[in-house]
């Protein structure tokens, strides 16, 4: 399985690159006023308005910081009736991928409930690697704000 | 220049530079250019050299890569990849075909690529007796292999006389070409190289023409304001081999 390197401060995480749409630079954002702690706001995909979500923020509490190497991942997310919506995921250190197997992931053994978006880990040289749950990141109420206009009729 | 260390060690340097001159608030990336001092671009006293055999190889070579991506966004960075992917994408037109245009006398031409074995300098056709009129020009050699030589210029009525010895210039070639495994040789003047165009660009032959070449035509061609006939390579070949025997 191919996965997509990440980071939340300073720990590396993965995503599952199936997952994933494309990895796009830092684009410019149109705020979301009111908007939960979390997301970033709105950018223009190619003709799409699909919201960001910056994890540094959600997870840490301080926003990714402006370099090169901060990308915005465009993921298919499935909504409440499990059609796949797209939604970018603003994450550091977004310049690595590399190929692992599912069974190569133990459990954590931790298990904190808040966060029901941290999967397994892995141990490499470098440390540990966790495995991110793209589809669990968001609570059920931000994920229905987000994507309850494509509920309505156009 | 054309190592990957150097050009990397320039570009942490220059980095550095800019970031120094445009007064930027974060520090400029260091990096350690291992490479250029003990690596393959350096005296090569590298331990790991051994086991990666060249600095392209290594993870810190890698690493060393991926930290030049962090670094501050230069100006209008976001502006301009915001622009780039709020336009829609554009999907280039698929079923293209590929063909090498090539000129016989005044006449532009086109085969298909697969067609296509080789193009060799212009050598010596040796004259096969009693075959002196008909399209078969003689034998050449090609790789040590004695192969026919044909002229599509003759088949296609191009060639309004049969000249003895065309003055040779610097742009003809002999086209080595190989249709349901028989194989030939085929002079032409010129070679302009390969084009790839859709099917749809391909124009109807006026139905009022009445040269030779037009049987074997599939279509006009508009390249560079000239026309181009691209030939039937079925109809072409099937009556190049018939004219062999």
């Amino acid at each position: 399985m191919l996965f997509l390197l990440f980071q939340l401060g300073n720990d590396r995480y993965v995503l599952d690159a199936s997952r994933v749409v494309e990895v796009l630079p830092l684009l410019e954002l149109k705020q979301i006023p009111h908007a939960p702690k979390g997301v970033a706001g709105l950018f223009n995909y190619r003709g799409h308005p699909v919201p960001a979500v910056d994890l540094s923020q959600l997870t840490l509490d301080q926003p990714a910081g402006q370099r090169l190497s901060t990308r915005i991942i465009v993921v298919n997310y499935p909504d409440q009736t499990g059609k796949n919506l797209l939604l970018g995921l603003i994450a550091e250190h977004a310049t690595e991928m590399i190929r692992r197997e599912s069974k190569d992931f133990v459990d954590s053994g931790v298990n904190l409930g808040v966060a029901p978006y941290l999967g397994p880990v892995m141990m490499d040289g470098k440390g540990v690697i966790q495995w991110v749950h793209e589809q669990r990141l968001l609570s059920e109420k931000v994920r229905d704000l987000l994507f309850s206009e494509r509920m309505q009729p156009a | 220049m054309n190592n990957p260390g150097d050009k990397l060690g320039i570009l942490t340097e220059t980095i550095a530079a800019t970031a120094y001159s445009s007064g930027l608030s974060s520090p400029p990336v260091v990096v350690n250019d291992c490479w250029n001092k003990i690596g393959a671009n350096g005296d090569g006293t590298c331990r790991e050299l051994e086991k990666f055999i060249h600095c392209r190889n290594c993870p810190v070579y890698s690493s060393a890569g991926t930290r030049l991506l962090d670094r501050d966004l230069p100006a209008n960075y976001r502006r301009e990849w915001t622009e780039l992917f709020s336009r829609r994408k554009t999907i280039a037109a698929l079923g293209k075909v590929s063909v090498v245009i090539f000129r016989i006398d005044t006449e532009w031409l086109a085969l298909p690529i697969p067609v296509f074995q080789e193009v060799v300098e212009r050598r010596t056709i040796h004259c096969l007796p009693h075959r002196r009129q008909g399209i078969v020009l003689g034998l050449t050699n090609i790789r040590g292999e004695l192969l026919i030589c044909v002229s599509v210029g003759r088949l296609l009525g191009l060639e309004r006389e049969i000249k003895k010895e065309k003055p040779r210039t610097i742009y003809d070639r002999l086209m080595v070409v190989q249709w349901n495994s028989s194989r030939l040789v085929f002079p032409v003047d010129e070679v302009h190289g390969i084009h790839r165009y859709h099917p749809d660009e391909l124009k109807e032959i006026p139905a009022t023409l009445a040269k030779n070449a037009v049987n074997y035509s599939r279509g006009i061609l508009s390249w560079l304001s000239k026309s181009v006939g691209c030939l039937d390579e079925e109809l072409l070949f099937y009556t190049l081999n018939r004219s062999l025997t």
